[in-house]
């Protein structure tokens, strides 16, 4: 009695402490047409019904086709729509007895909650426990829970009484408990157990089994793909390697009047070691890392790769050359990214480059930097294009400076030094966000020249109309191929130029196909298409 | 601070005071919370104003409340991060006793591997393991261990985009550009008269269809072509890639319209919400 | 009152821009601070007049309005709610338009979020639209909240093929399993049409490249105006609509409204919106010319800038 109560208290503050409350499913009762239907003929079934497993999947799927009834559509054309039936052996139903997977599900299920239920109400009634024996503050509250819904007139609720029964409570969940998480275990043993007997089952086609709906498809359709889960525990299971047997019916208006087709199966499902639909992807990849292979090796050979001037780049040198007849400095920018980007990495490259030109002309350069990783990789930089000039000694450590990796404090920061040094020139190449506007209209009021360089397509425009010349997106690593003359990048950068190359053809062929409706055309565009 | 600053700030916390008394006595009909509800609205106001002040000039209010959006961004984000992540993804995937501490539901299982089932649990320490190696970083010594799981991370993104971005940025896109140029389904050539007497620009009549497909296949190859870096850009193949920077110049000056858009949308919503919410000028 | 007020406005405003004229082609230098009091009130103004002026639908827009409300009664939408309080005043018209829209047609939505900053928004739309506006509408049945999950693409790449591996449960706890509307959603291929709003990443783009193409579930998709440029060579294959920034939100409005009695006094905001932007995009215009003009202006006399 005692234990029964304390649990009712225990439940009434579970259900306080708890907020979400599940709303149930309206029941919606469907009102039957009372107007009376003039009987249809059965339709004809559908023929020629196939089952094969559904190509480069996971497995756990079945694919169906079939021809349409000569009803559907044409015909009588009383078809609605087709039901697709699995046999199910008896094991998987519910109605065969506790034995069944449903079933134990529901009982694991049942069990894990349960578990954790009674985890948080133990928690909750050690709580209640210890509130009332140290101050009692909680009583009042559990009073106010409990005593609305007692009709027994005898049942007296004191301090002492709920004590005991919450005393009661703990020390039989405590000693019960434990025991919880092996019985989940059991249960758990036994239901695998049983879906190991589930090939056997299915075997033993037609006995003992049933069919069951597992599927729709509209009236005009030819095929209906069953995927299952691939988990046991979820509802729509469906086995490996297991005997499935299906049936396709036609139904018209009136569901009643039916026709089953021919059963089909055994089929099996399963998984693919490699997804065929993914091959145009597959050659791609093969075709592009050859051409990447050979022309870096090609490079590496020391073959001249012809790469075009870039208007920018060119503009760098004159730059250089404006800031030493002015006497001001340089400053370089390198932007947000990390060393690990591609455009900083690219940054890196025309740094050593106009390091080198500062070096030989001694002029001030002013690089500072929002990435510690970048900040120590920049001095390396700068300090080998010194050497490379022959002029190690004119290169001083805080040539590149770390500011902060507070975006805006950043851009305060390089504002200030835009407006104080006056640089000549203000090189911009990495990878910029929304500073880029901030950062190129402040170098433009201080009447710098403006060179600027980015992957980030959306910043592209503000570095248009603010700067003299920018480099746009590829013709950032363009340059960076064309300066440090770095057989991999020259190697990716040609690449890249067969591969655009490529495109153009491709484009043109498809274009003309698509536009003469050639009978190639349709395999051409059917090659394009990537499945999952 | 100058005498000036003095008088600035006095007349800023007497003008917070006001509007504050002001909209609580004008909120006491409708809420109960009323004197709470005023305060946040007249902050939420006030910062507003102060980080539009920089358009006046550099000034401490602004400096105040970039500074307290960084601080309160950098919690949120923290915060964010250990609930939904470490408490969200990992620890319900790692043992059911911090799971059912932290009050998630468990997500065990394990792989049936015939001979005994392979706890799916094992797999999550891998992350765990990484994750702290990320962390290294923050040690002098210790500094390159990071870079393992950089390693990984840099590695399957670009194997799990690169199958994506392949398909959906390349292949389906080369696939895009096969576009019909002289009328086909679903505007099939109707002769000449037809052609110039359908001129809505809005409607999908023959013109605009045709239009649109010439500028994509045009915009398409010349822009490639502008990116094309082995060879000279002379000739025909020069015009070509001039051809190809207008469209792309077109392209950026359209991005800068609808930037200039958003950026005046953001300007209504903040004035909405002073002029609304907090000087109630509209309903 | 209002028409007063407008003709005060143009007046200061038009005056304003010719004082700016005549100013700059004198060559005397302009504040900037002058140009930012100029875009105040050309935005202020028509906030505060409520000025308002009558959409017309892009194709684009078209699309996506047309998708919607083809789709069968008891269609499964998801809306992702992707953005942050910065995005809101473009996007959340959007999300709530679109919201009104499938719930009329009788759609069941899921509404879930990749962005941390989203789940609040959902919360707004939820409580501001769906449950005052759709008192009927149930959830678990008509509508799931499945709220917000780290992971970025991750989580994308996860419920293309399997959606109750990341969302075991709604956002208060409900497993997804006892809800009806999640009987038969295994995945996002089972969807009928994914609404993606947002501008940041993860967002649009991503629902595209990790479920939209693999799963061969269409995408429509709600921006910020700064990414809209980067999503128009998707459409139309690859997404069916695209409502790009305020415009967008205020075309897909114009739509609702025409088309559904129910929605003619709904609240507009992308309308509303559309006054300011509008006078504000003849201001900027206006500064370009002037701008120009005095460029060249100092050009032909050959002095330096």
């Amino acid at each position: 009695m005692r234990f029964l109560f304390g649990l009712t208290v225990i439940l009434a503050l579970l259900l306080g402490a708890s907020v979400s409350a599940q709303t149930e499913p309206p029941v919606t009762d469907s009102v039957a047409d009372s107007v009376e239907v003039p009987a249809i003929p059965p339709p004809a079934p559908v023929t020629d019904l196939k089952a094969l497993d559904t190509d480069d999947d996971h497995g756990h799927s079945v694919t169906l086709t079939w021809t349409k009834s000569v009803d559907a559509q044409t015909g009588q054309n009383t078809v609605n729509g087709h039901q697709i039936f699995r046999w199910y052996p008896a094991m998987m139903d519910s109605l065969a007895g506790v034995d069944s997977l449903k079933n134990m599900r529901q009982d694991i299920q049942r069990a894990q909650s349960a578990n954790s239920v009674f985890r948080r109400a133990l928690g909750v009634a050690e709580d209640a426990l210890e509130d009332l024996t140290s101050g009692g503050r909680g009583f009042d509250a559990l009073r106010f829970t409990v005593a609305t819904p007692q009709d027994d007139s005898t049942f007296v609720l004191d301090r002492a009484f709920v004590e005991q029964a919450l005393r009661d409570t703990v020390a039989t969940m405590t000693t019960h408990l434990p025991l919880l998480p092996d019985s989940i275990k059991g249960l758990q043993a036994s239901f695998e157990a049983a879906i190991e007997r589930l090939t056997e089952a299915h075997q033993a086609y037609p006995e003992g089994g049933s069919w069951n709906l597992v599927g729709l498809a509209a009236k005009g359709d030819t095929s209906f793909v069953n995927s299952g889960n691939k988990d046991p525990m979820s509802g729509d299971f469906i086995k490996d390697f297991t005997d499935l047997y299906y049936r396709v019916d036609v139904v018209t208006i009136d569901e009643t009047i039916r026709t089953e087709s021919a059963i089909v199966g055994p089929v099996q499902s399963e998984g693919q070691w490699f997804n065929g639909g993914r091959f145009p992807v597959f050659w791609a990849v093969i075709i592009f890392g050859f051409l990447t292979m050979y022309f870096v090796s090609r490079a590496r050979k020391g073959d001249d790769l012809y790469v075009r001037p870039l208007a920018g780049i060119e503009a760098v040198d004159d730059a250089i050359g404006r800031a030493t007849e002015m006497g001001r400095p340089i400053l370089y920018v390198l932007g947000l990214g990390t060393a690990a980007d591609v455009a900083t990495i690219a940054s890196f490259t025309v740094l050593g480059r106009v390091a080198k030109q500062v070096a030989e002309y001694q002029t001030e350069l002013i690089v500072p930097t929002y990435d510690p990783i970048v900040m120590s990789v920049a001095q390396e930089v700068v300090k080998s294009s010194y050497l490379d000039a022959g002029r190690p000694d004119d290169y001083k450590e805080n040539t590149v400076f770390f500011v902060t990796n507070l975006q805006f404090a950043y851009v305060a920061a390089v504002n200030g030094i835009m407006l104080r040094e006056l640089p000549a020139t203000n090189i911009y190449m990495g990878k910029f966000f929304a500073e880029s506007l901030l950062l190129a209209e402040t170098g433009a009021l201080a009447g710098s020249i403006q060179i600027a360089g980015t992957d980030e397509i959306a910043q592209i425009p503000f570095f248009i109309v603010a700067c003299d010349y920018t480099l746009i997106g590829e013709e950032l690593y363009a340059a960076s191929a064309y300066l440090g003359r770095e057989p991999i990048l020259l190697g990716s950068l040609k690449a890249q130029d067969w591969a655009k190359a490529a495109v153009i053809v491709l484009g043109i062929v498809g274009l003309v196909a698509a536009n003469l409706e050639w009978g190639f055309a349709k395999t051409f565009l059917e090659y394009f298409h990537v499945t999952n | 601070m100058s005498r000036t600053a003095v008088i600035v700030f006095a007349g800023v916390v007497a003008l917070f005071v006001v509007s504050w008394m002001v909209k609580a006595m004008v909120l006491a009909d409708v809420s109960e919370t009323n004197i709470v509800d005023a305060f946040m609205v007249t902050v939420a106001a006030f910062l507003t104003l102060a980080i539009y002040s920089f358009l006046y000039k550099d000034n401490p209010y602004y400096k105040f409340a970039e500074h307290l959006f960084v601080g309160v961004s950098a919690a949120f984000w923290m915060v964010q991060g250990f609930w939904t992540t470490i408490v969200g993804n990992l620890l319900p995937r790692l043992s059911e006793g911090l799971a059912t501490w932290f009050q998630q539901p468990y997500q065990g299982g394990g792989y049936d591997l015939g001979v005994f089932v392979f706890p799916y649990s094992i797999m999550y320490w891998i992350p765990v393991i990484l994750g702290s190696l990320l962390l290294m970083r923050l040690s002098p010594q210790g500094g390159w261990l990071s870079r393992w799981p950089l390693a990984l991370i840099v590695g399957t993104t670009a194997g799990l985009n690169f199958v994506r971005y392949l398909r959906s940025d390349f292949i389906v896109q080369v696939a895009a550009t096969f576009v019909p140029l002289f009328g086909r389904d679903p505007h099939p050539w109707q002769g000449f008269g037809h052609f110039f007497s359908n001129l809505d620009l809005s409607a999908s009549g023959q013109f605009v269809a045709l239009l649109s497909n010439w500028v994509i296949f045009i915009g398409v190859f010349c822009g490639l072509i502008y990116f094309f870096f082995s060879k000279e850009h002379t000739g025909a193949f020069g015009k070509a890639s001039r051809v190809g920077i207008w469209i792309l110049m077109i392209t950026f000056g359209a991005s800068f319209g609808y930037t200039v858009m958003g950026r005046i949308s953001l300007l209504v919503g903040r004035l909405t919400f002073l002029f609304r919410d907090w000087l109630g000028l509209i309903s | 009152m209002t028409n007063i007020g407008v003709i005060l406005t143009l007046i200061v405003i038009f005056g304003g821009l010719l004082w700016l004229l005549v100013r700059s082609i004198s060559g005397r230098e302009v504040d900037r601070r002058i140009i930012f009091l100029f875009i105040f009130v050309s935005v202020a103004a028509p906030i505060i007049f409520q000025i308002t002026f009558k959409e017309r639908a892009t194709p684009v827009v078209e699309a996506l309005f047309a998708n919607i409300d083809g789709l069968p009664a008891g269609s499964k939408v998801l809306i992702s709610f992707d953005f942050d309080p910065a995005m809101a005043p473009e996007v959340q018209p959007m999300a709530n338009a679109m919201s009104r829209h499938c719930l009329e047609k009788g759609h069941k939505i899921v509404f879930m979020s990749l962005w941390a900053t989203g789940q609040s928004l959902m919360t707004t739309t939820l409580s501001r639209v769906i449950l005052p506006e759709f008192p009927e509408k149930v959830n678990g049945v008509d509508y799931v909240n499945v709220g917000y999950k780290a992971g970025n693409e991750g989580v994308l790449n996860v419920i293309v093929s399997d959606f109750k591996k990341m969302f075991p449960t709604d956002v208060n706890g409900v497993p997804l399993d006892s809800t009806q509307l999640f009987r038969d959603i295994r995945s996002c291929a089972d969807l009928d049409l994914i609404i993606a709003l947002g501008g940041g990443r993860p967002g649009p783009k991503e629902w595209v490249l990790f479920v939209g193409d693999p799963a061969d579930v269409p995408v429509g998709v709600g921006v910020a105006a700064v990414v809209a440029p980067q999503l128009y060579p998707y459409f139309p294959q690859q997404i069916v609509g695209i409502l790009g920034g305020v415009k967008g939100a205020a075309e897909y409005e114009q739509l609702l409204i025409a088309t559904h009695d129910r929605f003619v006094d709904m609240e507009t905001p992308g309308i509303d919106m559309m006054g300011p932007q509008t006078l504000a995009h003849v201001v900027i215009m206006a500064f370009i010319v002037i701008g120009n003009i005095a460029f060249f202006r100092s050009r032909s006399k050959g002095g330096s800038k």
